[in-house]
Formats: structure tokens, sequence, C-alpha cells
């Protein structure tokens, strides 16, 4: 238990330094602002209870929020991505069921599940902070593709971040 | 009661949701609020140190181009001084004026934290309230407008940035001082927008705009940029495409202008409000 909680400490400082160090740094052009922090929500255990998700993803959201200087914003949208995720985890359920005990992982249920699990989350969390972010309706079709592309870094970096973890 | 509680334990994961919810979009709303300085204060002061580190090693990869600025700004105040000292020896003897006062000071501050591809973009710098900075002054890059000091900590200060829907400013057209409003419209962070230049008046492609001096902020005449589009809109008023003269992508060393006769305007306005 202690040993999972310090592994699960390390992704998040691994993950918190890496969006704050690299990835609210790269600049690369107003439609991709990838966000893989929110792999951290991603990767916590099946039958964590929803309470202890939601203050997690609260603390986790705060925290991000800290470094890049907009209260509030990061807080809400991780918030919303932790209280849809065991309703997300329900729908994709495999059809035996997930393992007691496991991590949601590419290993154990693949690469399409993971994929799946994974794009869901990264589009409601996206949608909810660039919507929060300009706050206003007009010219909704731009912040939508800000959404869409940034969507598409963030999923791509989280299954590369997988990929790596699985290697280890 | 029991009901109530029955109900409770259903939701409880819905009521914790809706309460975080609530506190998160609580934050939002005061937080990135204009006048805050509180929460800047708060939160500021915790990654700063990280901040000055990145930082420091974003500036020595850039040390080539800010030595060029540098000694741009060097041969420009050099053949001011020269102007200068030419016009003094016109004139037969000096008078001390008393009268006159300096109005504008300038604090030179550099960026340690930027970003431009947000809707609302701001900037830190590394001087706050001990360098003598203060909130609503105006950040420049070289001559042309960057943004306005919105919040100060004792050793650092956030900018709001011209890249900053949220940001008005009043500007005019220098060949003819008509003014109106400038704002960015969150598309590009080259471009800005002049709105409220009637269409009666003429103007061309490639003029400066500058600021107006109305808002006790803002000295007059600081340039913003040069006009590269307009069209008409509706109510018989342009919206002019102005190209910004600072590049937000390489702001490394600014000016902070302090105001100081702004209480004095604002309070003398306030009588005739």
């Amino acid at each position: 238990m202690i040993n999972r909680i310090l592994r699960f400490g390390l992704i998040f400082i691994l993950l918190l330094l890496l969006q704050v160090l690299l990835f609210n740094n790269i600049q690369f052009s107003r439609y991709v602002n990838p966000y893989v922090y929110l792999m951290f929500i991603l990767l916590l255990p099946f039958e964590i209870p929803a309470w202890l998700l939601l203050i997690i993803s609260f603390f986790t959201g705060l925290i991000i929020d800290l470094f890049s200087g907009t209260p509030g914003m990061h807080t809400s949208a991780t918030l919303l991505a932790g209280f849809v995720r065991p309703f997300v985890l329900r729908i994709i359920s495999p059809r035996d069921g997930y393992e007691s005990g496991a991590d949601p992982s590419m290993i154990v249920y693949g690469f399409r599940w993971f994929l799946t699990y994974t794009a869901i989350i990264v589009v409601i969390h996206h949608t909810a902070l660039f919507y929060l972010e300009v706050f206003r309706l007009t010219d909704f079709f731009r912040t939508l593709a800000r959404v869409l592309l940034s969507s598409l870094f963030s999923v791509t970096f989280i299954l590369l971040l997988e990929y790596i973890r699985k290697g280890k | 009661m029991r009901n109530l509680l029955n109900f409770l334990a259903k939701y409880n994961n819905l009521i914790i949701f809706l309460i975080l919810e609530g506190i998160a979009l609580y934050l939002l709303s005061t937080g990135n609020n204009y006048h805050n300085t509180r929460i800047v204060k708060g939160i500021r002061g915790i990654t700063q140190g990280i901040e000055q580190r990145m930082s420091n090693t974003r500036a020595y990869f850039h040390l080539a181009e800010i030595n060029q600025a540098l000694a741009l700004e060097n041969t420009s105040l050099k053949n001011s001084i020269e102007r200068l000292v030419k016009e003094e020896d016109l004139h037969f003897f000096l008078i001390t004026d008393t009268i006159y006062q300096q109005q504008y000071v300038y604090t030179s501050a550099r960026v340690i934290d930027n970003s431009i591809y947000k809707q609302k973009n701001f900037f830190t710098l590394d001087k706050g309230t001990k360098q003598g900075l203060s909130a609503e002054m105006v950040v420049v890059s070289g001559d042309n407008a960057a943004g306005m000091i919105v919040g100060c900590s004792d050793n650092y200060s956030v900018v709001m940035s011209l890249l900053n829907i949220d940001f008005k400013l009043s500007a005019r057209l220098k060949s003819n001082g008509y003014f109106g409003s400038l704002s960015w419209d969150g598309r590009d962070y080259r471009h800005a927008v002049l709105s409220e230049i009637p269409q009666h008046v003429t103007f061309g492609i490639g003029d400066t705009i500058e600021t107006t001096g109305y808002s006790a902020v803002f000295p007059e005449g600081i340039m913003i940029g040069t006009i590269s589009d307009f069209k008409k809109t509706g109510g018989d008023f342009y919206n002019i495409e102005v190209t910004l003269a600072t590049d937000f992508k390489k702001l490394y060393y600014v000016n902070v202008i302090g105001n100081m006769k702004k209480t004095e305007q604002i309070e003398l306005e306030k009588q005739f409000e």
C-alpha cells in the first residue's frame, strides 16, 4: 500500500515537472497547448473511491494552476475529468470487467482500450479548460479547433509516456 | 431525516463534486481579475524561484540578441544626448526651472515568465514594490507598448500583456490624432484591433498607431504598431488591424514607466464627474 502511494507520488511529481518545465514552455502555436499532467488522473487505480478521486483531481488542478498563474481554470477542468472518470470506465469496460487491484494500463487492457479511455477524458477536460479560458461563445469554432488540436497532441504525448512506462 | 441521510449517501460524490467545482469557479471568477493583487501575491511567490531559474537559462541563450538590442538603444541614447547638448549651447545661460517637475520615471526590468498562446496572457517581471514598482504602471519594450502591471509582490510584478482579451487601450492615429480603442482579439500574437475610428477619417496602410495620454496610465505618444489592414464595419466605423511593434515572442528586457502625476490627474477628473 505504502509502496503504491510512493509510486503514484513519484508519477505525480514527474508529470508535474514535465508539464511545468517542458510543456508549458513549448509555445508552439496558439492552437496547440498539450496538458499531459492529466495522465495522473488516468493512471489512478480502478478501486479508488470516487470522493478520493475528486479530492485528488481538485488538488492536482490547483497545483497546476499555481504554476501557470491561472487560478481555478485547471482546477475546475481536472475536477470534471475526475468526476466523469468512473462513468467513462463503466462505459468502456471490457466484457469480463476490470481485475481488482490493477491500475488502468496499456499492457493489461490493450492499446485500443487505453486510447479510447485517454481520448474521451482528455477531450472532456480540454473542452472545459479552453472554453473556461475564453469564457465567451464568440469564436466558438476557433476555440473548438484549439480543443481538438490540443487534445490530439495531449493524447499522443500521454500514449508515448505510457509506452515508456510500459518499457520500464 | 432518514430520507435526507439516504439522499446524501446516494449522491455524496455529486455533492462533493459540486462543492469543489464551486470553489474552483469562485477562484476562476475572482483570481483572474484585473486588480486582484492578493492572489497574485500569494500564488506567484511559490513558483517564482523556478521561473527565475528558467528565465536565467533562457536569457543565456539569447545573449547575442539582447546585446544587439542594448547596443542599438545605446546609440540612440547617445544621439539624443548629442542633440540635447547642442541645443543647450544655443541658450545664453541656463535656468533652473522650479515649476517643471519630472512626470514619468523609468525603471528597467527583466521578463522572467511570458506566454503568448493563451487568450489571457500575462508576463512576470523580476522587480516589485521594493524596487518602486506598483500596479497600473506601464511596461514598454524599447519604445513600444507592451502591457500594464496588475499586481506586485515584494520582488516580482505580474503584467497584463497587450495580448490579453481583457486589455483595452486608448490609441490614436499619429497622422491626424483621431483616437479609438485598441484591444486584442485573441487570434494572432502579431496583430491587435483598433476600433471606433469613424469612416470619414483618411489613413493608409503603414500609418503609425500610438497611445493617447487620456487614461493617465499610459504616457502620450508611445508607439503601438502600424496599420496592416482595415475594413468597414456596420456602425459607421472602421475595424483596423494593427501590426504590433512589440515582438512578444522575444521579450526579455523592458522598461517600466510610472506616472508621478497620476493621482493629481485622477483627483482633478473626479471632481468633475
